[in-house]
């Protein structure tokens, strides 16, 4: 492959390889945006050269990052001298060595060139397929710095797909209502214009309420987060999610739910987090949550999600009445309890015990995986 | 027809629209290639705009379809007159008489929505497909046809080819990602907000008659706002507003209670005001 312009013997030949050139680096350029190039390279957008990049700019591009991407590619293949690279014919072989060792630094700076192999055999470890299983089962406080990133590319991709999954088991369910007539015509024809088969059409189901309480005291931060993109990504699956933080007290954060703020808000609530005293009082924030939100956001049978440890400091009688105050209101109460995914764990810590008879579902949620089980509950709702 | 960009930029400006060399070059391949062009960028920036300035200099029709969430076939393409088909059917059943199929499903029964109508008019027409974001990833799906072959099928008609192909502009406000297959047909532009210099220039052509230091003053404090974390950024449109309802109000520069007075015009979230406000109380004493 041609990577740059002055090696190719014509202008079509150029604009072709420079195609060539974008696809091997990331941008999805194919025969047809190709072709669109030499179509607009005739219609002459070639006279000044700033039209003519913009004019390829928007053929290659689909996307803002990628247009960035294509203007440093760009001026890589296009503005290279051919007089700075001819090869000298005394030491041919010293020259080519700089000039191999000129394109990988520009193509480093790019991201896309071949680091040092050491890295690369990293990479190789983190991206196989057995590396993706292995960070699915693991517990999310003991992840290394490495994998969080991964798993964070992780979670997006399987957590999209899981919504993916939800908005669509949702369309086959069927609902009797008025008759929809031009549906029921257009079905008759099949059967000789005899509306045998009715067709209804009905309200689409509602979507639910979603209430979700993060405990981000101490060592639950960590799981909370994750859980925080979980109810990101499963936001248009309900008619309104709602997010609260406790450790002493409690901060409502719907807000942040937009996926655009999450990432910058996550990193603010981490900082803050470590702040926070590591005593938790559940009972306390949760009453603070039932009296001055629970007119606005206990109503329609919502489904609530605790995350929390159960280590209170508080008294448990209070979390018990405050547990059933709200158990009485949602349509179904889930607890997530991470320690649960450690071996050998019984629920014996007071607050843990005051709250679970009034528990729909007792669950981990300590690695993906378990997080992805919640998708049944709440498909099912 | 043109001949290059910058007679885009010439011609547009004639219409009251401020394009940029990068835009002028999208908006003459559209031209040229007749290749759909997606026009993304943040809400009030005149992607929408562009489309009926577009159709105004090609004097031709703007053919607009907005999308929104549940947005089917029967808004957007065709829908058949059922209500109209059963009655003549009756009467025709009334009347002994008989109906050939050919005859129900006809040109009087159709009703044409937008889609359709783009690709039957006479003269190619501006065909704006607003805010493709907000539709169905479905419907972006059907859309694929229209905007690769600039034919739509109906079942009991056929294929119906565009008789003039449409210039057809899509915007979006990037809510969510496009399929790469609809990308792929189209081409690209990203429209951001424009610079002291640009916007200036647009709130000029738009409000003749304001007044240089009041122009100033409001162009550049809707800059510095822009490059503040708030919850909703204000686009040129408010830019635009902004200095006209000043102008209504009969300020000749932006003082602390014109600000007081007309910060709604700018900022549309209480949360955003009132932190704007605190901070300006000091400032404009």
């Amino acid at each position: 492959m041609k990577i740059q312009a002055y090696s190719t013997a014509s202008l079509s030949e150029a604009i072709v390889a420079f195609g060539q050139f974008c696809r091997s680096h990331g941008l999805n350029v194919g025969v047809q945006e190709t072709q669109d190039a030499l179509n607009a390279a005739r219609h002459d957008v070639l006279v000044y050269r700033p039209i003519f990049k913009n004019a390829l700019r928007a053929i290659f591009c689909t996307s803002p990052e990628e247009q960035k991407r294509y203007d440093r590619l760009f001026s890589l293949y296009w503005d290279t001298n051919p007089i700075d690279l001819q090869p000298d014919r005394k030491n041919k072989i010293a020259v080519t060595g700089t000039l191999q060792k000129k394109n990988t630094a520009a193509l480093v700076l790019l991201g896309q060139g071949k680091s040092n192999p050491d890295e690369e055999e990293e990479a190789k470890n983190v991206s196989g397929a057995n590396a993706s299983e292995r960070l699915r089962k693991t517990d999310f406080s003991k992840i290394r710095e490495i994998d969080a990133r991964e798993l964070e590319i992780l979670a997006d991709r399987l957590f999209k797909e899981m919504a993916l999954r939800l908005r669509r088991r949702m369309k086959n369910r069927q609902i009797n209502g008025q008759i929809h007539l031009q549906r029921t015509i257009r079905r008759s024809l099949s059967l000789g214009g005899e509306p045998i088969k009715l067709s209804f059409k009905g309200q689409k189901p509602k979507r639910q309420r979603l209430i979700v309480l993060l405990d981000v005291s101490g060592s639950m931060d960590k799981y909370s987060f994750f859980l925080l993109r979980f109810v990101c990504a499963l936001r248009d699956r309900f008619r309104q999610s709602e997010a609260f933080i406790f450790s002493t007290s409690l901060v409502r954060i719907t807000h942040l739910l937009d996926t655009k703020l999450l990432n910058l808000a996550l990193i603010n609530l981490a900082q803050q987090a470590d702040n926070w005293s590591s005593g938790t009082k559940i009972g306390t924030c949760l009453e603070t949550f039932y009296d001055s939100y629970g007119k606005q956001t206990l109503n329609g049978s919502p489904v609530v999600i605790i995350l929390s440890d159960g280590l209170d400091t508080g008294s448990p009688a209070l979390l018990h009445s405050v547990m059933t105050k709200i158990q009485r209101k949602a349509r179904k109460v889930i607890w997530l309890n991470p320690l649960k995914g450690m071996q050998g764990y019984t629920p014996t810590a007071r607050g843990m015990s005051a709250a679970l008879p009034l528990v729909d579902d007792f669950k981990s949620a300590h690695n993906l995986e378990s997080l992805l089980e919640l998708e049944t509950i709440l498909s099912n709702v | 027809m043109v001949q290059n960009p910058q007679a885009i930029i010439e011609a547009l400006n004639d219409y009251n629209y401020v394009a940029d060399e990068e835009l002028a070059t999208a908006l003459f391949l559209l031209l040229k290639l007749r290749k759909p062009i997606l026009l993304e960028g943040p809400p009030g920036v005149g992607k929408t705009e562009i489309a009926a300035v577009l159709a105004a200099w090609l004097e031709t029709d703007l053919i607009r379809l907005q999308c929104y969430e549940g947005l089917d076939l029967n808004a957007a393409v065709y829908e058949w007159n059922y209500q109209k088909q059963i009655l003549l059917l009756k009467s025709a059943e009334a009347n002994h008489e008989k109906m050939a199929e050919s005859e129900i499903f006809s040109d009087k029964f159709l009703l044409k929505r937008p889609l359709l109508q783009a690709i039957l008019h006479p003269k190619a027409p501006v065909l704006l497909i607003d805010e493709i974001d907000r539709s169905d990833e479905e419907f972006e799906a059907f859309l694929l046809e229209l905007l690769s072959a600039f034919q739509i099928t109906i079942p009991e008609i056929g294929t119906i080819k565009a008789t003039h192909r449409p210039y057809v502009i899509l915007t979006s406000n990037r809510t969510r990602e496009l399929s790469d297959a609809l990308k792929r047909r189209c081409l690209y532009h990203w429209i951001d907000y424009p610079d002291l210099d640009k916007e200036m220039s647009i709130v000029q052509m738009k409000l003749p008659d304001i007044e240089s230091e009041l122009l100033e003053q409001t162009v550049a404090f809707v800059q510095t706002l822009r490059s503040r974390k708030l919850a909703k950024t204000p686009g040129v449109s408010e830019t635009i507003d902004w200095a006209e309802s000043l102008m209504a109000l009969g300020y000749r520069r932006v003082t602390a209670q014109a600000l007081h007075q007309t910060l709604g015009c700018v900022l549309k979230t209480v949360e955003d005001i009132s932190i704007v406000k605190k901070e300006n109380a000091g400032l404009m004493e």
